[in-house]
């Protein structure tokens, strides 16, 4: 992957290896589905991953909780959802072959909260708990995702220093 | 100001509505092991409008010690920032101010 950059007219560029794009690609669409499931679940969140995407607003008051997520969850649900689309369409423009997106302050938002989404679920399947776990638990299945894990926090530290970084003219 | 209710209006006021001047409430972020330093302090100047220096001393306050209240006031508005810290995959909570 090549680094995000602001462009002179705003945008944020940066350029994927095919494989990355694809594995990207893969992990939004993982949490979107996550996520569009949720609905068809019971109230009560089972699933770490979930929790952690629509977390108890109230942790000491259930009931207010569980109003709080009958009348938010939803929307919360639904705007994950169309920002990992976003995420899907703005790294789906290119054919085979590297992937360089541009991507506008909304595009850009769409992807920065994705990819924390995407952190969140790994994070819930590997078990991290504490700061500095890297999720490595001596085996393969925990070394390629703590190694995702690891890639997509890059990408995201890419992002918000571009985001960061003013204009140049 | 707030002008003395008279009894007929006093009906229609929202129990919540009443009660925000006394007890306020706090939007508290609390720390996890997966969101980047640079992204909390990125969420905390975006969406709070804090300075740099600002949201970089709340982030470390939540890397430090667990937890910081980022805002506090009225239940509602304190529900909308706990919703919309939640859109940033962010863990907050909201809580009475301790009296």
């Amino acid at each position: 992957m090549k680094r995000f950059r602001r462009e002179p007219s705003g945008l944020l560029v940066a350029r994927f290896e095919a494989a990355e794009a694809a594995l990207l690609t893969n992990l939004a669409a993982q949490t979107a589905e996550l996520l569009s499931e949720k609905r068809d679940a019971p109230a009560a969140v089972a699933d770490p991953a979930l929790a952690r995407l629509l977390p108890d607003a109230y942790p000491d008051d259930p009931e207010a909780s569980a109003e709080f997520r009958r009348f938010t969850s939803d929307g919360l649900a639904e705007r994950k959802v169309l920002n990992s689309k976003a995420v899907v369409d703005s790294l789906e423009q290119s054919d085979r072959g590297r992937v360089t997106v541009h991507l506008d302050e909304r595009e850009a938002q769409s992807l920065l909260r994705t990819l924390t989404d995407i952190r969140l679920v790994l994070a819930a399947r590997l078990g991290i708990e504490r700061d500095g776990d890297s999720g490595f638990r001596g085996t393969r299945d925990s070394l390629t995702q703590s190694l995702t894990y690891g890639w997509v926090g890059y990408v995201q530290e890419s992002l918000i220093r571009a985001l960061n970084a003013p204009p140049r003219r | 100001m707030t002008p003395l209710a008279s009894p007929d209006t006093l009906e229609e006021i929202d129990e919540r509505t009443v009660e925000q001047p006394l007890t306020p409430w706090s939007t508290i972020v609390w720390n996890d092991p997966v969101n980047l330093m640079s992204y909390v302090t990125y969420v905390f100047q975006s969406y709070f409008g804090f300075s740099e220096s600002e949201a970089e001393r709340r982030m470390l306050q939540v890397h430090n010690e667990g937890r910081a209240v980022v805002a506090t006031g009225g239940r509602e508005e304190m529900e909308r920032h706990v919703e919309a810290m939640h859109d940033y995959g962010l863990w907050a909570t909201l809580a009475k101010v301790d009296a």
